[in-house]
C-alpha cells in the first residue's frame, strides 16, 4: 500500500478553501467572544459511552481500544462532551460556552461524503427562560448575514409536538413509535396505511396533512387552530408564536417557517428547536433547540439548556462559491528594499513577499502560485 | 432562487419504461428522454425540470448527496440502500414481491446454519434476524438463482414478479417477504427549497396514479 494515501472519507484542505475556512472561524470566534460565550475545547477522544443518548442514524464511530481494553471514540458530537465536562467539574451554572471543533463520523463508504466536519456551535447551560433560544436566533441571524450572501431562512419547530399528537391517538407505544417515524421520514405510502386506523377520529383531516405541516408560520397557525388538537400541545404552540412575533419584531428581514412534521436534530432535544438553510446550500448551515435533560445522562440533577452547532464547512462550500477567487500578489524585491515590500504587504490583503533569488526565478514562482508579479525593482536605478 | 429546476433522477431500464406514460400523463415533457439516444441528462427546454438516467443504487447516492432533488427508484433499493430521504409516494408500477426459494429439497426448519445467496444482503439479514435466526450471506451480484442449483447456497433471497425464472430453473417459493414497488423520493432539504414544485408535481402524479388504479380495479 501507498504511503501517501488518505484514508477514505478524509482530506486535506489548503490554499483558497483553507484560507476561507480560517476567516470563516476568525469570524465566528469574534463574534462568540463579542457576546461573551466562554471559549472551551473538548478531547476528540471520549469514552463511548459519553455518547449513549446520540443517535448515530447511518454513521458509525471511528472506535479504538486504550491500553486497559476500554472503548474509545472519535467524538461525533460536541454538545455530550461538554455535558459530561459539566457534570464532571461541577462548574457553577448557569455558564455559555462557544466552540469550534472537528467532530467524526463515519459515513456510506465510497458515498463521497467527509468523515471529519468542523463544527461551531454554543451551549447556554443553566437557562430555562425562552431568553435563552432567543439569544441563540440572535446569533444565528447575525451569523448568517455577516458569512454568507444568500438569504438564510430559520425553520422553528418542537421536539415533543409529535410525540404529544400521537399519545392523544393511541396508548399503544409501538404504534405511536412506528407513526412517527414514517412521519418524520415522510415514508408517505407506509404513513397512510398507519393512520388508516384513525379514520373515524376527529383528528383524522390534520393526520392526513401531518406530513406537509411544514411552511410560512401563517399558514401552519391557521391549520393548527382549525385541528381539535390535545391541550397538551398548545403551550409548544404559543411558544411559536412568541417566538415568531419576536423574530418579526427584532429581525423583520428574516425568513422564517415552522416544521412539525419533522424530527428534532437528536433525541435529547425537549423543547423549541430551530434550524437554517439557504436555497444553495446542500444541507442545514446551523442546527439547535432546548434540550433541559442533557445533563440527566450523567448526573441525577438536570439542568436547562439551549445549544446550537454551525456546520463550518458547508458554510466554507457556500462561501467559496459566492466569493470569486481574488488573484493573489508575489512581491519581488531586492533585500534593502524589505520596508518598501513591508508597507506594500502591509496593505495587500492577498499579498506575500516572493524569496525568490532573481526576478527570472520570482516569474517562475509567480506562475506556480498563480499569482501576479510586483516587481519593486522594476526602474530601480541600482539594478 | 430566481428559477426553480428540479433535478430529477430516473432510474434507467425498466423503471424507466413504466414510469414515463406516468410522467406524461401528469403532464411532464419526456419528449427528449423517448428520443435519448446515448444521453443521460435532459433539460426540459419548456419546464422547470432535468431529468437524469441512472442506475437505482446510484439514485439513492445522487439524491443522498443533494446531486437530485428528486429519485424514482425501486423500493427494494431503498431499503437495501438505507435511504434517509422523503419517499413521497408509491407511483405503484414495478410491483414485485421478495421471496425465499429454493429448490425441492430445501428444508426451512433442517436445524442447521443456513447458507443464502442474494442481492440483498442487508433485507436478508433483516428477515432472518426476524425469525430468530443466524445464517450465513453470499453476496451475488446477478443469477441469484444458480445459487442453490449450484450448492453455492441452501436458498436465496430475491425479488419476483411472475415466478417465471423460478419455475423455469426448477425453484419453488418457500416465504414471501416484503413488496416492492417503484417509489418517488424527495431530497430532505430539497423538500423545503421548493416546496411547492415537488408538492405540485407529486399532486399531479398521485392522480395519474390513482386514476389508473381505479382503472385496474375496474378492469
Amino acid at each position: 500500500m501507498l504511503s501517501n494515501l488518505l484514508p477514505l472519507g478524509t482530506r486535506d484542505e489548503f490554499g483558497r478553501r483553507a484560507a476561507t475556512k480560517q476567516q470563516l472561524i476568525s469570524v465566528i470566534q469574534a463574534h462568540f467572544k463579542q457576546r461573551g460565550l466562554a471559549p472551551i475545547a473538548t478531547p476528540l477522544l471520549e469514552n463511548q459511552a459519553v455518547f449513549t443518548p446520540y443517535q448515530m442514524g447511518n454513521y458509525q464511530y471511528y472506535r479504538l481500544l486504550d491500553p486497559e481494553g476500554q472503548t474509545l471514540v472519535l467524538r461525533p458530537d460536541l454538545t455530550l462532551p461538554i455535558a459530561r465536562f459539566l457534570s464532571a467539574t461541577k462548574v457553577p451554572l448557569p455558564q455559555k460556552f462557544g466552540y469550534v471543533g472537528d467532530i467524526f463520523r463515519v459515513s456510506r463508504r465510497l458515498s463521497g461524503s467527509y468523515n471529519q466536519i468542523t463544527q461551531a456551535g454554543i451551549e447556554l447551560i443553566g437557562y430555562a427562560s425562552l431568553k435563552a433560544e432567543l439569544e441563540c436566533l440572535t446569533i444565528a441571524n447575525q451569523l448568517s448575514s455577516e458569512l454568507i450572501d444568500d438569504a438564510v431562512e430559520i425553520e422553528l419547530g418542537d421536539a415533543q409536538f409529535a410525540q404529544q399528537v400521537v399519545a392523544s391517538l393511541t396508548p399503544d407505544q409501538a404504534q405511536q413509535t412506528a407513526i412517527k417515524q414514517a412521519l418524520f421520514n415522510k415514508k408517505v405510502p407506509q404513513y397512510d396505511a398507519l393512520i388508516a386506523a384513525y379514520q373515524d377520529e376527529p383528528l383524522f383531516d390534520f393526520l392526513k396533512n401531518w406530513p406537509r405541516l411544514f411552511g410560512q408560520p401563517t399558514a401552519i397557525f391557521k391549520q393548527l387552530a382549525a385541528a381539535p388538537l390535545p391541550v397538551s400541545v398548545q403551550p409548544a404552540i404559543e411558544r411559536l408564536k412568541a417566538v415568531v412575533t419576536w423574530m418579526a419584531q427584532t429581525m423583520p428581514n428574516q425568513a422564517v417557517s415552522i416544521d412539525l412534521s419533522s424530527q428534532a436534530p437528536q433525541k435529547y432535544y425537549t423543547g423549541l428547536t430551530f434550524r437554517g438553510y439557504s436555497q444553495a446550500g446542500a444541507g442545514y448551515l446551523f442546527s439547535g433547540g432546548r434540550y433541559d435533560q442533557l445533563l440527566a445522562n450523567f448526573q441525577a440533577k438536570s439542568e436547562p439548556a439551549v445549544g446550537m452547532g454551525l456546520d463550518v464547512d458547508l458554510l466554507t462550500e457556500l462561501a467559496l462559491t459566492q466569493a470569486p477567487a481574488t488573484p493573489r500578489q508575489l512581491i519581488y524585491f531586492e533585500p534593502r528594499q524589505w520596508s518598501q515590500a513591508e508597507k506594500l504587504l502591509a496593505k495587500s490583503t492577498q499579498g506575500q513577499l516572493s524569496l525568490a533569488p532573481d526576478l527570472q526565478a520570482a516569474r517562475a514562482e509567480a506562475a506556480a502560485l498563480g499569482a501576479q508579479l510586483i516587481d519593486l525593482t522594476e526602474g530601480d536605478e541600482n539594478e | 432562487m430566481s428559477e426553480t429546476r428540479l433535478k430529477i433522477a430516473l432510474t434507467k431500464g425498466r423503471v424507466e419504461q413504466q414510469v414515463l406514460p406516468l410522467l406524461e400523463q401528469a403532464g411532464v415533457d419526456c419528449d427528449l428522454i423517448r428520443h435519448k439516444e446515448r444521453r443521460l441528462i435532459f433539460e426540459a427546454p419548456t419546464q422547470p425540470y432535468e431529468f437524469i438516467l441512472a442506475k437505482g443504487p446510484d439514485v439513492t447516492t445522487f439524491l443522498e448527496r443533494g446531486a437530485a432533488d428528486i429519485g424514482i427508484v425501486g423500493s427494494d433499493i431503498l431499503v437495501e440502500h438505507r435511504s434517509t430521504q422523503y419517499e413521497l409516494l408509491d407511483l405503484g408500477v414495478g410491483k414485485c414481491q421478495f421471496i425465499l426459494a429454493s429448490t425441492a429439497d430445501f428444508d426451512p426448519a433442517a436445524p442447521k446454519r443456513k447458507i443464502i445467496g442474494t442481492k440483498y444482503p442487508l433485507i436478508t439479514k433483516r428477515y432472518f434476524d426476524r425469525l430468530g435466526q443466524d445464517v450465513e450471506i453470499i453476496k451475488i451480484e446477478g443469477s441469484v438463482e444458480l445459487a442453490p442449483l449450484t450448492g453455492l447456497a441452501d436458498a436465496i433471497v430475491d425479488i419476483t414478479e411472475t415466478g417465471t425464472t423460478l419455475r423455469e430453473n426448477q425453484l419453488q417459493i418457500y416465504d414471501y417477504l416484503q413488496p416492492v414497488s417503484t417509489r418517488l423520493v424527495v431530497n430532505r432539504l430539497a423538500l423545503k427549497q421548493h416546496q411547492s414544485a415537488i408538492y405540485e408535481l407529486v399532486d399531479r402524479l398521485a392522480a395519474v396514479v390513482q386514476t389508473d388504479a381505479e382503472k385496474e380495479i375496474m378492469q
